[in-house]
């Protein structure tokens, strides 16, 4: 278990834990340079293979952090990013610290929500309408929003929400009332996420 | 004669190359796949779809998509021999 997997970038406080993390690891530990610290894990491998329980660890492990002492902003990783030794985690620390920079700041305080709208099989609806309906509620309370894969013909909507933790309830509500009003349709709300969707930062060629 | 039969020839072989090479990567078409396995998943999650059905579709379009990732990957490196 001599390598790190890596969960996220958070700034400030080392976060430490005890969690059913990724390849069985039983602890999640910060590896810090300056203020700047990954969320790791020991992991045995450089390349683990993406089984449907360690996505589940990985995205568990992500929200256990934002729940951390009342909320920490952290830059997610996607599946799979373990490094060699302590020290090639330092140096991607060092080399890509501006742009983990940038991106705290853009999630800080915030966290991500997802919406998919979906019709009834086969039933014919005015996707125009609805998308126009749900983007005038929702997209004044977000602070961002981008679109995802219409991956099924019964997909009407499909994005993801940044919003601010205060507006949360504030959010939720919007949603409930959309809801209400397209009765003839299934809302499909999930989250907090850690924010994939609004952070542009990849370190895995760095390795 | 040989300077003329190949450049008669080539162009011919490489439009069949190439309906070939589309062909194969519409059959082994990586992305349907995955969209397929998101709708599998949502459908699931919406309580459309059994989760005996959920788990054995789920099984076989992993199937397909790991087939479908080798292909491309050899088409890319050219390991696959297209026959004339």
């Amino acid at each position: 278990m001599n390598n790190r997997y890596v969960y996220g970038i958070v700034d400030g406080d080392p976060v430490e834990f005890k969690a059913d993390a990724v390849r069985d690891a039983e602890y999640v530990y910060t590896i810090s340079h300056r203020r700047l610290g990954a969320v790791v894990s020991d992991v045995d491998t450089t390349d683990p293979e993406e089984t449907d329980e360690d996505a589940r660890r990985h995205d568990e492990v992500l929200r256990e952090i934002m729940d951390h002492d009342g909320g920490r902003a952290i830059v997610p990783m996607q599946f799979g990013m373990a490094f060699e030794t302590d020290r090639s985690l330092k140096n991607v620390l060092r080399g890509a610290r501006p742009a983990f920079r940038r991106a705290l700041n853009d999630v800080e305080g915030r966290i991500e929500l997802g919406l998919k709208v979906v019709r009834e099989e086969g039933e014919d609806v005015d996707d125009e309408a609805i998308e126009a309906h749900v983007a005038d509620e929702l997209e004044p309370i977000a602070a961002q929003s981008v679109p995802n894969d219409l991956f099924s013909d019964r997909l009407v909507l499909n994005r993801s929400y940044l919003v601010e933790r205060e507006d949360r309830e504030t959010f939720d509500d919007a949603v409930a009332d959309l809801e209400e009003a397209h009765d003839d349709l299934t809302f499909r709300y999930t989250g907090p996420f850690a924010p994939y969707s609004f952070v542009d930062v990849t370190i895995g060629a760095q390795r | 004669m040989f300077i003329l039969d190949d450049l008669l020839f080539r162009p011919f072989v490489g439009i069949v190359d190439t309906l070939h090479t589309m062909a194969l990567d519409e059959l082994y078409d990586v992305e349907a796949i995955q969209d397929e396995l998101k709708e599998n998943q949502l459908l699931y999650e919406l309580g459309d779809r059994p989760e005996a059905e959920y788990r054995e579709r789920k099984a076989e379009l992993e199937d397909e998509l790991e087939i479908a990732r080798d292909v491309h990957e050899r088409l890319t490196s050219g390991r696959i021999e297209v026959k004339k």
